[in-house]
């Protein structure tokens, strides 16, 4: 007895066939990566500036997890705290944040974002907070990309959770929200 | 069936058992020499050669969180490490800088359990008390953790430490001994 199947599930089984291992491999043979990524940084109580950071990935079980390391650098520069209230509540503005992050990423190759879990070290001026981390993000690898397969494409927004006492303040919750989008190279 | 059939098959059958008799004392013989099986592998091996581990982690110093990198070179049962965290504190952070031994409970599989025991310097620098110096202390520490290695090169490791300094006040009259408890979580990353 022979079994045959209609003409348009042959053309479906054989896009399948050919499509399935490039989909499964394009992301899994990198086991790291390294990212530069720019954006925004949404300061509670401060202002929005222009945030950088850098980021190392790396991937266990074929990219569906990962941990990530970051360090950022940006500003909590006030326009309203410095021109309207003249007030200055650190000595500089530089902003610095260190993050370790553990990441699940469903669907390493498809269009699904990845959630993330982490703390980080937030440094305001001098002040210096603890802070948890949530966020999600999203790694699109663009294969053959100047000659190269081992380049992408990020997007992550983060949520730094923290509680803040300024001033001598009765501390206080706090979301600093970051977005940046940035190049990643795998290797 | 014909009866000679019957006496030719049981024939064959005692022939095939005698044949069989002396690979079957051999099996049984310990005085022989034992066939050579090809090692078992383990995921990690610390006897194979010198190694080092990259430790970033995070964790809890009483209420305060901490960040920290420990850079670690093993060989065998036996670690050495250099161990530098921040602690972020309401009022000020304190930087432990530490040298530690560390004896390794396993040496192979994915289970490394270990003691561990240190000295180092205490540096606690004050963040929001105006006209506050940094003060720097000697301390030991001492505890113990486990690594688990999810790949060759990689695994998350936990610790719990008791960390010892003792300070003394601004005229240097009184000594007052300080313990602090750490625990921490975090991925150790394995170089041969």
């Amino acid at each position: 007895m022979t079994m045959k199947l209609p003409p348009c599930a042959r053309v479906l089984a054989l896009t399948l066939l050919c499509t399935a291992p490039l989909t499964l491999s394009a992301q899994p043979r990198f086991e790291q990566s390294i990212s530069l990524s720019g954006g925004l940084y949404a300061a509670s109580g401060f202002g929005t500036n222009f945030y950088y950071d850098g980021r190392y990935d790396y991937f266990i079980f074929g990219g569906r997890y990962f941990v990530e390391a970051s360090l950022g650098i940006g500003s909590v520069d006030s326009k309203v705290l410095s021109t309207v209230t003249k007030a200055q509540l650190f000595e500089s503005n530089n902003l610095v944040t260190y993050e370790f992050s553990f990441a699940y990423d469903y669907a390493p190759t498809g269009n699904f974002p990845f959630i993330l879990f982490g703390v980080a070290g937030i440094k305001e001026g001098e002040e210096s907070t603890f802070a948890g981390v949530i966020g999600l993000g999203k790694r699109i690898p663009l294969p053959g990309l100047f000659g190269s397969n081992s380049l992408g494409f990020r997007y992550d927004i983060r949520d730094q959770i923290m509680s803040q006492r300024l001033n001598n303040s009765d501390p206080f919750i706090v979301h600093n929200i970051s977005a940046t989008v940035g190049l990643q190279i795998y290797f | 069936m014909s009866e000679s059939f019957r006496i030719r098959a049981l024939m064959s059958i005692v022939v095939a058992l005698m044949c069989m008799r002396p690979a079957g004392t051999q099996a049984q013989d310990t005085s022989g020499k034992v066939p050579s099986e090809p090692p078992r592998t383990s995921l990690v091996n610390l006897n194979d050669a010198v190694s080092f581990e990259v430790c970033p982690h995070t964790g809890m110093m009483g209420s305060s969180g901490t960040f920290g990198l420990k850079l670690m070179t093993t060989y065998s049962a036996f670690s050495l490490e250099l161990a530098a965290e921040q602690v972020i504190g309401k009022t000020a952070n304190l930087y432990p800088v530490s040298v530690n031994a560390i004896l390794n409970l396993a040496t192979h599989g994915r289970l490394i359990p270990y003691g561990a025991v240190g000295v180092g310097l205490f540096l606690t620098v004050p963040t929001s008390a105006l006209g506050a110096e940094t003060v720097s202390t000697l301390g030991m520490n001492f505890g113990g953790g486990a690594r688990y290695f999810i790949t060759r090169n990689f695994g998350i490791r936990i610790e719990g430490k008791q960390y010892v300094t003792s300070v003394s006040d601004s005229r240097g009259l009184k000594n007052d001994l300080l313990f602090f408890e750490e625990v921490s979580i975090g991925a150790t990353f394995l170089f041969h």
